[in-house]
């Protein structure tokens, strides 16, 4: 599956085909293939929809079913090269547990250890690096329980950026945290995505626009978009527009600040129509028949 | 240590760093507080500065700062890491076996609990029946240490842990050996107050090790809770199968038991060697037949 965002990059560091994985009787992942390159990709997708179970695959965490899975040209299925990947990657689960009883900097550390950086002195420092990094400079002598839940957030942020990783997996990294930690949390980001492979998992879609240079949209397990931020707007392009009073045959509609309705879906003759969204094309997305490609 | 001191000594007046504070600074005699303010003073006071620079090299100043930072971050460390390290433990391994919930002093607290409660009984009670009662009861602690020290659930940092390149087999080895290692000191500790028992009070030992294993190599199948209580509940019902009287004793704890014990052990610790590839994700990738795979959470 290529996009002409996905053309302009030369080596992708991510390949996915075909990716398959079943709980009981519930597909989660259904025949996912997708590339990453160097830069910042998001993952939308509703509840259930499969993104932390593929996050997961990603950080080697978990096993797909079946499928093939190259990830920094490395073949995770394979003792040595997960042993590899591991080194050079940075995973942020979506609910990550804590010694609570360790300070942001001792809780680093423990993971620092995790990751095999024995010498004390360079550890320290690189510990102390990625609390700089995430803001937490000034609070990594607090126990962690102590700490707000954006704060324990960037916490988690920070152990993933140890070692300076080639590959970043982010689950959720923007829930629970407020506008201005959510501003901080996108300059990183966006730092952090110069030159590394990001992918991170959200329901924020104004993150996505803010951050991402391409989006994949997973849907029942299965990937319904994979494409720029712009093209998946794009989808929605004649299909948002205002009125008065909300349409009754919209798939989506709700009264703005302005008093008018936004209406996304089908419109009718003679709609005044207006400039989709990124939020407008995935709701189309989702709330319409899938659409497999983005829009070349 | 008595030639260290802190800032106030040379200091007169209104805090600045004077020369003699300074000489006692370049000589390395002063305390982490005193070095601290007349580092973070110096770096403010354009006077002070000049003075510093003159007696101490501006490398010396770096660095004592970056130690001093270094000194201050220093994580805290318990009563079980500090033991740990003067055994001989790498800090980094001390620092992982001190995150184990079943190192934790309550832990421990509540295993010598338990087996103080156990000689108590065999003391207390009427001979064999007691001791019969500690040898089953002795075993079980490991276990559930066991149960305790790793895994989904257990561990908060399981998942990132998976992710990380230190090999999950290792940490849950080194883990395994300190919690068996500890129960085993307060075992044999209070087997040492068990009355009249003699070498028979050893008699828990193989049996603890045996069932370890068997709930690693277990682990390697399901959950390693529901591993740690099947292998408890295994132990239990062999136990009251063979029980004979009169007595009351076992011969799981006569010499055919122990070497019974002593077999089972090495084979599953075969096993547990030759599946260590499941403990490395959640889901083997290919170390695991698929009708044994279950579903971790």
């Amino acid at each position: 599956m290529t996009t002409s965002a996905l053309t302009a990059h030369p080596a992708p560091t991510v390949r996915a085909r075909d990716l398959r994985m079943t709980f009981g009787r519930t597909r989660a992942l259904d025949g996912v293939s997708f590339d990453l390159v160097p830069g910042v990709t998001g993952l939308l997708g509703p509840n259930g929809a499969g993104k932390t179970t593929l996050l997961r695959i990603l950080a080697t965490v978990s096993a797909p079913d079946a499928g093939s899975l190259e990830v920094l040209g490395l073949d995770p299925r394979r003792g040595g090269g997960r042993l590899a990947l591991r080194g050079r990657l940075g995973y942020m689960p979506q609910e990550p547990g804590f010694h609570a009883r360790f300070t942001a900097f001792e809780f680093v550390d423990y993971v620092a250890i995790l990751k095999e950086l024995h010498q004390r002195h360079a550890r320290h420092q690189e510990v102390r690096r990625v609390l700089e990094l995430a803001g937490l400079g000034a609070v990594r002598r607090k126990q962690i329980k102590a700490l707000s839940g954006g704060m324990r957030r960037r916490v988690a942020l920070a152990q993933a950026l140890l070692g300076d990783p080639d590959l970043l997996v982010l689950d959720e990294p923007t829930a629970g945290l407020d506008p201005e930690q959510r501003l901080r949390f996108r300059e990183l980001v966006s730092r952090l995505g110069e030159g590394r492979t990001v992918l991170l998992s959200t329901h924020q879609t104004e993150d996505v626009t803010a951050l991402c240079h391409q989006v994949l949209v997973l849907h029942h397990g299965r990937l319904h978009f994979v494409g720029a931020p712009l093209e998946l707007a794009g989808l929605a392009e004649g299909h948002v527009w205002q009125s008065q009073e909300r349409h009754p045959g919209a798939l989506a509609a709700w009264r703005t600040g302005t008093g008018q309705h936004r209406n996304i879906g089908d419109p009718p003759p003679g709609a005044e129509l207006i400039e989709p969204t990124l939020e407008d094309g995935y709701l189309l997305l989702l709330g319409g028949d899938p659409v497999e490609e983005a829009a070349a | 240590m008595a030639d260290v001191v802190g800032p106030g000594t040379g200091a007169a007046g209104a805090w600045h760093a004077d020369g003699e504070l300074l000489a006692v600074y370049a000589a390395g005699r002063l305390d982490v507080a005193g070095t601290w303010s007349v580092e973070a003073h110096v770096t403010s006071c354009a006077g002070c500065r000049e003075l510093a620079g003159a007696l101490v090299e501006p490398e010396r100043l770096r660095r004592g700062r970056a130690e001093l930072i270094a000194t201050v971050d220093m994580p805290h460390t318990g009563v079980a890491e500090r033991l740990l390290v003067r055994l001989g433990v790498p800090d980094h391994s001390a620092r992982l076996l001190a995150a184990t919930p079943a190192l934790r002093g309550s832990w421990l607290l509540a295993v010598a609990t338990t087996l103080a409660f156990a000689v108590l009984a065999a003391r207390l009670g009427s001979g064999p029946d007691a001791s019969l009662a500690f040898l089953t009861v002795a075993p079980l602690l490991p276990l559930a240490g066991i149960a305790v020290a790793y895994g989904p659930g257990i561990d908060p940092t399981y998942e990132i842990g998976l992710a990380a390149p230190m090999r999950s087999f290792k940490l849950l080895l080194l883990r395994a050996a300190a919690v068996v290692g500890a129960a085993a000191v307060l075992a044999a500790a209070a087997s040492l107050a068990l009355p009249g028992l003699g070498p028979g009070a050893a008699g828990w030992l193989l049996p603890a090790l045996a069932l370890t294993a068997c709930s690693l190599a277990l682990a390697t199948l399901v959950e390693p809770l529901r591993a740690t209580g099947i292998s408890a509940a295994a132990w239990v019902a062999a136990v009251l199968v063979t029980v004979q009287q009169p007595g009351p004793s076992s011969v799981l704890f006569a010499v055919r038991g122990q070497a019974a014990f002593a077999i089972l052990g090495l084979l599953a610790a075969v096993v547990v060697l030759l599946r260590r590839g499941r403990f490395e994700s959640d889901r083997a990738f290919d170390t695991t037949p698929r009708f044994a795979v279950r579903r971790l959470r």
